[in-house]
């Protein structure tokens, strides 16, 4: 009798351990590579050329917020190729090249086990209406990084004029990358062609959002057009390779736009959940993103649900790494998007989800960050980012004094010729001008070193100063440029 | 024309064939010939490509020197190991323009290999295509 009860209770025991596997374990495998589609059919190319809009399909997505899923199981796409001068901060009109006609291209959204039917024609030889092509059309291509297929198949360089059609099937779910793998792709990638590939869990996601974004960060390397060229009055900006492989940019932003997202923040209300789909393009940075006023309740990793993280502070992006964080919206207010290597955000990588659709400017003060206005003329965005790089360990722009003196107001103490002398050789000033002995003896004898600029660079930071001084007071500032 | 033909290092993988030809495709220069009746060769380069013996601007000049090569036509990637010219097909045909590019670039202990030829806008063929 014992033993019969005995048996019993293993019995039993071993029933409620197997339901209890079989509650906590998903019976079927998402990840069945028998299950997936892995025979795509060849590209196919063309010299049908196509005409009308650059971007067509209803699975797109032309701005940070996202429409619902289309239900269709085959997406049909086109992102044609363009060449065409962005605006990528206020005045800084850059020469770049796009998928669909914009920067970031549009964000693709879809389902695992959906066909993404994809065309593209290499347009870069067509002038955008109202704009001149500043850039020679050249050769381009498709990487999807959502895709499992021939990459010297499908991701073929295509000749202007030419079209490449070719499909496949969404076999992971994640935030994807896509961009132009045509040599040198860090120039491709560095002129804007990059976007997001959104796919969703066959069964769609664990948790329910009240509002969707795509924040996509990237970075520019923009010099000012060694031919002077000018559109609209304002000067052209072209890619600086020597900073490109550097890994030196100039700007790092939000969804294409330097300090975009605060001018028009991404909406949200209290008691809301909004998740956001991060991509780092990069090419070079990576990317801490977080959100000041929250916590990150939900982090999937390369926006795979099953690669969760909970109540994360900061997500740590590579190049080509994506996120999906959720969190909830406490209270009132302006939750700042920001890349935490500050130096990043001062260079534009910053946005808002804010309860009021024009947020105060107090809110934009929090880390300084949005008083970081930003020079136009080349001369001076040129001057900020030598004083940034250079000169912010022993000086500040309106924070006071450090080692040496708060240039803020520096052009209204000395005149254009003192400070060109100055900076040209501050050993010999030392010697003989009463104004820079004076300051020597303030700054506990401490010189300032010779830095060998040349007459451009001195150029650069007496332009960079007037601007800091044309500014509002404490709306310039500097930050260090690691 | 420079802003697009830049002489930057090679930062991709540079693996497929329309890679190579991307390296060294010129749309002024595939323009211009297409527009005179004349065609685009994409050669592989093998060999002292890119050991400091052979610069980018030598292999120019030998290639230009090349009879029946438009003046000013060649490009050159050493990075990517193509070169790309465009060429009269009334005064030489595609196999005595091989010839006589492979014997000067032997000397120089280069190889060339066809990749593609392009007698119409936006079509890339091989040599059998055409």
């Amino acid at each position: 009798m014992r033993m019969k009860a005995l048996t019993s209770w293993v019995f039993m025991a071993i029933v409620l351990s197997a339901c209890g596997r079989n509650a906590s374990t998903p019976t079927v495998d998402r990840y069945d590579i028998s299950k997936m589609d892995l025979k795509p059919t060849p590209a196919v190319l063309s010299t049908e050329r196509h005409t009308g809009p650059f971007a067509i399909g209803a699975s797109l997505n032309m701005t940070a917020e996202l429409k619902p899923l289309d239900p269709s199981p085959v997406k049909e796409i086109r992102l044609d190729t363009t060449h065409k001068v962005i605006d990528i901060a206020p005045g800084i009109k850059f020469s770049a090249w796009t998928f669909g006609d914009q920067v970031p291209g549009p964000t693709v959204r879809a389902r695992v086990g959906d066909k993404i039917r994809f065309s593209m024609t290499n347009r870069s030889d067509e002038t955008v209406p109202g704009i001149q092509v500043m850039q020679a059309p050249m050769m381009h291509s498709m990487d999807f990084h959502a895709a499992m297929v021939s990459p010297q198949d499908k991701y073929r360089s295509v000749a202007p004029g030419q079209t490449i059609s070719f499909e496949f099937t969404l076999n992971y779910p994640g935030v994807f990358m896509y961009h132009c793998g045509t040599p040198m792709i860090l120039e491709h990638i560095a002129s804007g062609m990059y976007g997001a590939v959104i796919v969703e869990p066959r069964e769609g996601y664990p948790t329910k959002a009240s509002r969707e974004y795509v924040v996509i960060q990237s970075e520019f390397y923009a010099k000012p057009d060694p031919d002077k060229r000018k559109i609209d009055g304002a000067p052209l900006y072209v890619l600086d390779g020597d900073s490109l492989r550097k890994a030196t940019p100039n700007y790092t932003v939000f969804n294409g736009s330097h300090n975009g997202m605060v001018n028009n923040p991404l909406p949200a209300k209290t008691g809301e959940r909004v998740r956001l789909f991060v991509l780092n393009v990069g090419p070079s940075k990576t990317s801490s993103f977080h959100v000041v006023g929250t916590i990150f309740d939900r982090v999937w990793m390369d926006g795979n649900p099953d690669n969760q993280f909970r109540g994360m502070q900061t997500v740590l992006l590579g190049s080509s790494n994506s996120a999906i964080v959720e969190f909830l919206i406490p209270e009132d207010g302006s939750y700042i998007m920001v890349d935490h290597h500050f130096a990043n955000a001062s260079q534009g990588a910053i946005g808002l989800v804010s309860t009021s659709a024009k947020p105060l400017a107090k809110d934009l003060e929090h880390h300084n960050m949005a008083a970081t206005a930003s020079p136009t003329d080349p001369d001076s965005v040129m001057g900020k980012q030598a004083f940034e790089s250079k000169c912010l360990a022993c000086h500040s722009i309106g924070q006071g004094k450090k080692v040496g003196p708060d240039l803020s107001g520096v052009t209204s103490r000395r005149s254009d010729d003192w400070l060109s002398r100055w900076l040209k050789s501050p050993d010999k000033m030392l010697q003989t001008d009463a104004d820079a002995k004076a300051m020597l003896k303030e700054y506990n004898n401490v010189p300032m070193p010779n830095q060998n600029l040349s007459d451009a660079e001195i150029t650069q930071y007496v332009k960079y100063f007037h601007w800091v001084d044309a500014q509002p007071a404490g709306k310039a500032t500097a930050t260090e440029n690691h | 024309m420079a802003l697009a033909f830049s002489d930057m290092n090679a930062l991709a993988c540079g693996f497929c064939i329309e890679d190579k030809i991307a390296a060294v495709y010129d749309h002024a220069v595939v323009s211009t010939a297409l527009t005179h009746k004349h065609q685009v060769a994409f050669f592989a380069l093998a060999g002292e490509v890119a050991t400091g013996t052979n610069s980018r601007r030598e292999i120019e000049a030998v290639g230009n020197a090349t009879p029946g090569v438009d003046k000013g036509s060649v490009r050159v990637s050493l990075e990517a190991a193509t070169l790309s010219l465009a060429y009269d097909p009334v005064r030489t045909s595609f196999a005595s323009l091989e010839d006589a590019l492979s014997r000067k670039l032997a000397a120089r202990r280069i190889s060339v290999a066809i990749l593609r030829i392009m007698d119409r806008p936006a079509e890339l063929k091989s040599v059998t295509q055409r």
